[in-house]
């Protein structure tokens, strides 16, 4: 965290006057290490549950995990060492690299959600009446349980007579069997999960929008700003750190989409069309016993999930500015 | 500072190794005299089960523990507890599982222990008990080693809608005979009709599932998936693949199938219970929906493509005893009550969930008079004289199995001919397999 | 964070949604009028998946499969609400799911509050470092950890208690660390120093000065971590056995037979729209303090 000289130099000044000995200020390099040192001592007390937290109960795992990807473990016997033999394997399973594209394709539903619930988060900003009402309706997907979403949707994605094709109908238009059709189960499934997420992200950015000061909005219009260019110059940019933080989040857990595949489409879908990666792994690892395997799996996408947000980090700090 | 630190520190160690120590103090389910037994199951079943523990526990004197589940989790849970050495000392085995259990350990030997108890094992079906009997080499075969009982048996028939073929004036078809294939196909088509005049088709032959159907239709033309001794896939055969262009036929050519898609899902079950479907498989766990419904049924054999008889799969569940018990004799002792006990077979029969896994009772409630359907023998028959098990029951594993399924659509939609479809994807399941056998030679030669 | 050079403001302006486009931002009726229209056919799609769950609730079991379906059953078994009590260990179900949810999330938010603050106020050296290591536990599949955890938490015998459920939580919520870092950015270091100057503690410096200015995102993610761990049941399936001992969403997986035919579907819709109702509570009584109160001392915005 940069700090700049001028935040430093303006001290004094909110501190009043100057008083020579009795000022806590640090005036050696000395005296400012051995604060820090108290600042780091408190820092790492303050971070610490987290830390141990993890290092007892996910390093472990992982560690294990690592391990059990190098053998070929059934789950309930002995483990057997194999090398990189489950990797190798995974480089020629096309059914893995199917659930990796399906997993991708799923990631589609971020940005549309996201841009759903900015407009939505605008719209609930003005005054409109049952404001309150349409927040708590739009939220209410979120809380519902993914298990009994995941049934309801079922059936309203049923190909005669299901909600989805019957509103259709009203329209004329023929709805097609939305989970048993190759084309459509991922969009089926991505509509779902854009449903069950938009009134989370839609509350976080319309928290983030009430904080910009309406006096910046009057100065752009006072300057002739259409409505446009005051959400592209003023309001995207203050809810960054809300978009930031819903991308991160939104593509580490649509990696782990596993419930709704399970639910929805309990056979990996058409021609394993929607089969999502932790879905086969869960396959994997349960049905057939492949534990070690599965494990490879994991092990796999839990780097690339890696690799993806780290990316993110860089991009974010290279195109943030702030000034302090 | 520091001291703060290490204050803070120590209490929470104190913290964690307080909650861990109160939390040893139950062990699991296994210590003095206690047994747990984990299934999953509707009502029905727990309180039949119940009723069976309470009296096993006035006979032993021997606690059961009851742990429900999850139908979905189960083989999550079962296999989580397997690695924590937490497995409960009876629970329900799937056919495909049973020689990975007995390979690891998971499964005990109950050959000597049922024996001793001195139950009938000739009062129970066959096929049920040779299910959870493992030679070495082969499963299913009679010489084998028994490691569990049969929770039930789940013969997959063949129903008709009497009330249809009544208003339809189509002669009913004979309960003992099968029809053969075009004499099915020929009354599908009279039956697929619009009743109500508006345009649109409400009323079908059928609806068939090709995952729950195909194997009858294979069966009875002479094909098979597997060979004998289940180390060669036999799905590319002429039989095999005329059975599944038949079957596929039914929709694409003959069209008396509400769409091949709709058959995937629920759908096709609620046309069928809205009377909407003239022929549809039933198995003794619809028995009880069904019989609510608003038209008459029965039971017939399936219909037969070729010369090889009618075929149908059967089903089963077993209960088996963890390898690891402290309390083997009353374990086992707990499994033959559940599995033979009379009292709680005739719960389960009352509630129409399941054939009865005593013969004679078996066959008495067949030949009962208000019998619903009225044809319910047929249950029988498949289990005792046609009836087959299901082609990855006996393999070690059913990656093999699952592979035929993934890619069918296309042929279902009528995109791909099914020889076409069967030479692909033969080695593909030839491989899977291949790979199965050596993990179950690994985990063997391990154990 | 990005921030325009903030202008000049004599005092702290609370803005709450009714001064909000107040003065020169005159908003258009008409548009109004029009959100209002598409707010509510959209509000209508987010509760029609939920209507189906409480009308199910009340059909019987073959009307649950009805062909063409019943939108409303002719005969309401409003029984199906009060049997629900009695034929599957719901009570305690509720039970349990309020000890776990509620001692993880408030023990919880404190412990990722204080770290948060740590992470991104705070010198620390490679705090960056611990932050994206702690990211990555989020990363691997359950599925991977699940098991190993398992081992490890019934060689201690915590199998069939609420235990494992609740106490690695407690030492915190990544997801929760990471949005309150992302809110404790645009709070300006000065802040933080001029305290300090004051002689504050760093206790005090959390408690007295960063807590109700991030309240609103403490709020959010309180909300978001109660109802995740009401809603979750693959851990629970695991470690729980006896009845007495599962969470709700557990009594309610664990009345899915394998049966389509045999499901008591509306017994589960029933069971699942009851479930709902503890979190609606909690979000009606959270919602308030993210969105009205946004009170801070004028220097955010």
């Amino acid at each position: 965290m940069s700090r700049s000289a001028a935040s430093e130099a303006a001290l004094p000044a909110a501190s009043g006057a100057h008083p020579p000995d009795t000022c806590p200020l640090p005036r050696t390099a000395r005296q400012r290490r051995a604060l820090h040192r108290t600042e780091h001592r408190w820092a790492l007390l303050f971070v610490a549950p987290p830390v141990l937290g993890y290092l007892l109960f996910t390093l472990y795992p992982v560690l294990f995990a690592g391990y059990a990807s190098m053998t070929s473990w059934n789950g309930l016997g002995p483990m057997r060492f194999t090398g990189l033999d489950n990797y190798t394997r995974l480089l020629g399973d096309e059914y893995f690299h199917q659930s990796l594209f399906n997993t991708a394709f799923y990631m589609i539903g971020i940005p549309i959600g996201l841009a759903l619930a900015l407009l939505l988060a605008i719209a609930l900003d003005r005054r409109i009446p049952g404001r309150t009402a349409f927040r708590t309706i739009y939220y209410v997907p979120v809380i519902s349980s993914l298990a009994a979403i995941a049934i309801v949707w079922q059936f309203a994605y049923n190909g005669d007579f299901g909600l989805v094709n019957q509103v259709l109908a009203w329209f004329g238009v023929d709805g097609p069997n939305w989970l048993q059709d190759t084309t459509t189960v991922k969009p089926a499934i991505i509509l779902m999960m854009v449903w069950k997420g938009l009134g989370y992200s839609m509350l976080l950015y319309l928290a983030a929008i009430q904080s910009v000061p309406a006096s910046l909005h009057e100065a752009a219009a006072l300057d002739g700003a259409g409505w446009w260019q005051r959400l592209r110059n003023i309001t995207l940019p203050m809810v960054r750190p809300v978009t930031f933080f819903l991308v991160v989040t939104n593509v580490i857990g649509g990696a782990q989409l596993f419930t709704e595949i399970n639910i929805m489409t309990p056979t990996g879908g058409p021609e394993f069309s929607s089969a999502s990666v932790v879905w086969y792994i869960w396959r994997q690892a349960f049905r057939y016993q492949q534990m070690g395997y599965a494990t490879a799996m994991a092990i796999v996408l839990g780097v690339l999930v890696l690799i993806i947000t780290l990316i993110q980090f860089r991009l974010n700090r290279r195109n943030s500015f702030s000034i302090d | 500072m520091k001291k703060s630190r290490l204050v803070i520190g120590a209490t929470c160690a104190a913290m964690v190794g307080a909650l861990a120590l109160t939390a040893c103090s139950g062990e699991d389910g296994g210590g003095d005299g206690q047994i747990t037994f984990m299934f999953r199951g509707g009502p029905d079943e727990k309180a039949a089960y119940q009723a069976a523990i309470d009296r096993f526990t006035e006979e032993t004197g021997v606690g059961v523990e009851v742990i429900v589940t999850d139908a979905d989790q189960y083989a999550t849970k079962l296999q989580a507890a397997v690695a924590g050495n937490n497995v409960p000392d009876v629970f329900y085995i799937e056919q495909a599982n049973l020689q990975s259990y007995v390979a690891s350990g998971v499964l005990m030997d109950i050959t000597d222990q049922v024996d001793e108890l001195g139950v009938d094992l000739d009062n129970i079906w066959q096929y049920g008990v040779d299910s959870y009997r493992f030679d070495g080499e082969l499963q299913g075969t009679p010489e084998g080693r028994l490691y569990g009982l049969p929770k039930d048996v789940g013969p997959f028939a063949f129903g008709y809608n009497k009330t249809m073929f009544e208003a339809a004036g189509i002669p009913l078809p004979d309960p003992d005979v099968p029809l053969t294939w075009e004499q099915y196909v020929d009354i599908c088509t009279r039956l697929t009709q619009d009743t109500d005049g508006d345009g649109a088709i409400d009323q079908w032959g059928t609806g068939p599932n090709v995952t729950w159907n195909l194997q009858s239709l294979v069966w009875s033309n002479g094909g098979d998936f597997v060979n004998e001794d289940r180390t060669q896939v036999t799905v590319d055969t002429p039989e095999f693949a005329e059975a599944l262009q038949e079957f596929a036929d039914l929709t694409t050519v003959d069209g008396v199938t509400p769409s091949a898609g709709d058959a995937a899902t629920l759908d096709t079950y609620q046309r069928w219970m809205a009377g909407e479907i003239g022929f549809f498989p039933v198995g003794p766990w619809d028995v009880s929906v069904y019989n609510e419904l608003d038209f008459d049924y029965d039971l017939i054999p399936w219909p037969t493509l070729g010369d090889g008889g009618a075929g149908a799969w059967i089903g089963s569940l077993g209960i088996g005893v963890s390898g690891t018990t402290d309390l083997p004799d009353a374990a086992v002792e707990l499994v033959t009550y559940l599995s033979a006990d009379t009292e709680a077979q005739q719960t389960l029969v009352d509630a129409n969930i399941q054939v009865p896994n005593l013969i004679d009772m078996a066959e008495e409630w067949a030949a009962a008079p208000d019998a619903q359907p009225a044809n319910r023998k047929e249950f029988l028959d498949i289990v005792q004289d046609y009836g087959r098990a299901m082609p990855a029951a006996y393999t070690y594993g059913a990656a093999w199995y699952d592979e035929l399924w993934t890619n069918i659509q296309p042929v279902l939609d009528g995109e791909q001919t099914a020889a076409d479809y069967l030479a692909e994807v033969q080695p593909r399941m030839q491989a899977l397999l291949d790979e199965s056998i050596v993990n179950a030679e690994q985990a063997f030669a391990g154990s | 964070m990005t921030v325009i050079p903030t202008l000049p403001r004599t005092r702290p302006v609370a803005r709450t949604a009714s001064t909000s486009g107040s003065g020169a931002r005159r908003e258009s009726r008409a548009v109004n009028i029009v959100l209002l229209v598409v707010l509510s056919v959209f509000a209508v799609a987010m509760l029609a998946p939920l209507l189906w769950m409480f009308t199910t609730a009340v059909k019987t079991k073959p009307e649950v499969f009805a062909l063409p379906p019943v939108l409303w059953p002719s005969d309401p078994q409003w029984d199906t609400f009060a049997r629900m009590w009695t034929e599957a260990p719901i009570l305690s179900g509720f039970k349990n799911s309020i000890i776990v949810a509620a001692s993880v999330t408030v023990v919880g938010s404190v412990t990722s509050s204080i770290a948060a603050f740590a992470l991104a106020k705070m010198r620390l050296p490679a705090k960056n470092v611990i932050f994206l290591g702690l990211l990555t536990g989020l990363m691997i599949p359950y599925p991977t950890i699940m098991i190993p955890q398992f081992v490890m938490f019934s060689r201690i015998g915590w199998v069939d208690t609420l235990l494992p459920l609740i106490v690695p939580l407690l030492f915190g919520n990544i997801i929760m660390i990471f949005f309150l870092r992302q809110y404790l950015q645009t709070v300006p270091d000065s802040l933080i120093e001029a305290a300090k100057i004051d002689g504050a503690s760093y206790l005090t410096v959390f408690g007295r000065m960063i807590v109700p200015m991030i309240r609103p995102a403490i709020a959010a993610q309180f909300i978001l971590w109660f109802m995740t761990v009401w809603n979750d049941y693959l851990a629970p399936t695991l470690y729980l056995n006896s009845p007495g001992k599962q969470t709700l969403q557990v009594v309610i997986a664990n009345l899915n037979v394998e049966y389509a035919t045999q499901r008591d579907y509306p017994l589960i819709m029933a069971a699942s729209f009851v479930a709902l109702l503890p979190i609606l509570v909690v979000f009606l009584v959270f919602q308030r303090q993210i969105i009205e109160s946004v009170a801070l001392t004028g220097t955010k915005g």
